[in-house]
């Protein structure tokens, strides 16, 4: 056979495949828009795994405004002084040259779920067939008196949504008066990443202890007690930054007065600090309450957990931070990768007339640095239970690190590299 | 810490290119779909499809083979070998999803 009959041959039996399967159930798959809205732990995942779920026939398109994605797991050592922002930013364009998905670099101004368009803030208006919202959170800044105006001028910074004000975060606190004060505050429950403000109370005092060793850090936490690994949390404390750490439960913010840099509790004294971490209630992102999704308390976004689609809108499935939880289960970057491919698996079967995967599975690491090196776990496996249509943690599964170590702090590393290819590589 | 990734880009192009062919390389079923999707609850730690960053810092699975894989996973079910998170993690799948993983990931003899 000479080469060009061969050619010939093959395109005749590729055609033929071809034309076979558009005839059975991948053509609506391959037909399908689908588009992604927020390129965090949740969307990135969720785009390339359509893609590889689908052998990549799926029509992904992802809308994302950074031009690089930084990770909020990892970001308190960037904070700490430890890390820098470049060791945990990865590129999105591998999404496109690995995987084929179209990436626009826009936010997305409005949803209309009737006429299944998205529109972005460029004007653009495009149309889909499945699209999938990762809006992450949206910090109500108005939750506490003051707050917005003084995170605006720069007196008070968030940094949970890790980028500029990261870096910016550090700088106040290495230009912190000798034996000045940090004050972080916590929300009630649930917020994004339940243990991330005490890993990064554990950041700032490491970073004190060598350049500042008089200074102090304050917790003042909502919440009745330590959210997440409290024992372990409270023990590190103790141990490792006696006189350092002051933790104060039920100390509910209300308001910060920007000019002497104070914070006004419900309850108790006002606390006077020198550099103000002040972290307001959360909610799901804007877009996702602003298309009318969030329709758990106006909150949060209740989802079918086969899926993801939201209970309100068809055809939108929502991931991570923005939904309403199964019990027990944190809002976390390894839940929403996790979320991303239950919705994408459920998704490629729809599209192709098969039967949805009944029995999906999740599971969450979580990893806390209390120092540079030592890295302490929680970790939970969540079965999908048919009967109360949620997710629930598999008893005797799951649990926390008996004390902290180095080797988890390796393990920690391999963890961020690890989800961050997964997501984006 | 330098990282690479396993899968160089040859291989990756090869993969795309043969993956265009869908119905030949890569046929495609729910059951399959299944499959993968399942073991990709495995993915944010060890990497995608069990291909995990070299010299990333986390222990690499992609040198066991199917059996190999599934004595261990059992085991750290079992308790026989302690860890850290994985003894934790492996005691909420079914032995049945646990099989499942390790034909998905591991190496074929």
């Amino acid at each position: 056979m000479d080469r060009r009959h061969f050619i010939g041959q093959s395109a005749a039996a590729v055609g033929l495949l071809a034309g076979l399967s558009s005839q059975t159930k991948a053509a609506t798959l391959q037909k399908a828009e689908i588009l992604v809205i927020g390129g965090g732990y949740g969307g990135a995942t969720a785009a390339k795994y359509l893609r590889l779920f689908s052998n990549n026939t799926a029509r992904v398109t992802l809308i994302e405004p950074n031009t690089s994605f930084i990770s909020c797991p990892m970001s308190n050592l960037v904070i700490g002084g430890s890390r820098t922002l470049a060791e945990i930013t990865s590129p999105y364009d591998t999404l496109s040259k690995r995987h084929g998905i179209k990436i626009i670099q826009d936010s997305v101004s409005s949803i209309d779920p009737d006429k299944k368009t998205v529109t972005l803030a460029s004007g653009k208006t495009l149309r889909y067939d499945k699209a999938i919202v990762s809006p992450g959170v949206s910090l109500n800044f108005k939750s506490i008196e003051g707050l917005a105006q003084a995170n605006k001028d720069g007196v008070t910074l968030q940094a949970w949504k890790a980028g500029p004000e990261t870096v910016a975060l550090h700088k106040q606190i290495a230009a912190m008066r000798e034996g000045g004060t940090f004050a972080i505050t916590i929300p009630e429950a649930p917020y994004r990443c339940p243990p991330g403000p005490y890993e990064r109370a554990c950041q700032v005092a490491n970073y004190l202890k060598t350049h500042n060793p008089k200074g102090k850090v304050v917790i003042l936490d909502a919440n009745q007690d330590v959210t997440s690994k409290g024992a372990l949390f409270k023990k590190v404390w103790a141990e490792q930054y006696a006189g350092i750490i002051e933790y104060r439960p039920k100390s509910n913010v209300v308001g910060v007065d920007a000019k002497t840099k104070t914070l006004k509790l419900e309850v108790e004294d006002d606390v006077k600090a020198d550099v103000l971490n002040v972290l307001p209630q959360m909610s799901a992102g804007e877009i996702a309450i602003k298309t009318g999704l969030a329709n758990s308390n106006g909150r949060w976004v209740n989802v079918n957990f086969l899926n993801f689609e939201s209970t309100a809108r068809k055809d939108i499935h929502v991931l991570g931070d923005s939904i309403q939880i199964a019990p027990l289960m944190p809002k976390s970057g390894h839940m929403a990768n996790q979320h991303a491919k239950v919705a994408a698996a459920a998704i490629v079967a729809e599209l192709s007339g098969w039967e949805v995967n009944p029995a999906p599975v999740l599971t969450n690491t979580c990893y806390s640095f209390v120092n540079d090196r030592e890295v302490v776990h929680v970790a939970s496996v969540h079965q999908y239970n048919a009967a109360e249509k949620t997710f629930k943690t598999v008893p005797g599964s799951g649990g926390l690190s008996p004390a902290p170590s180095t080797l988890e702090g390796v393990y920690a590393w391999g963890w961020a590299h690890n989800i961050w290819a997964d997501s984006l590589g | 810490m330098q990282v690479k990734y396993l899968k160089p880009i040859l291989v990756t192009s090869a993969l795309i290119g043969l993956s265009q062919w869908s119905g030949l390389s890569f046929a495609q079923s729910a059951d399959q779909l299944y499959k993968r999707s399942l073991a990709a609850t495995c993915a944010n730690c060890h990497g995608t499809d069990g291909k995990g960053v070299v010299d990333g810092g986390m222990p690499l699975i992609n040198t066991l083979t199917s059996e190999q894989m599934l004595t261990q996973l059992k085991a750290f079910k079992s308790g026989a070998r302690e860890g850290t998170i994985m003894p934790q993690l492996a005691k909420g799948y079914t032995d049945e999803q646990l099989t499942t993983i390790a034909n998905q990931l591991g190496k074929k003899q």
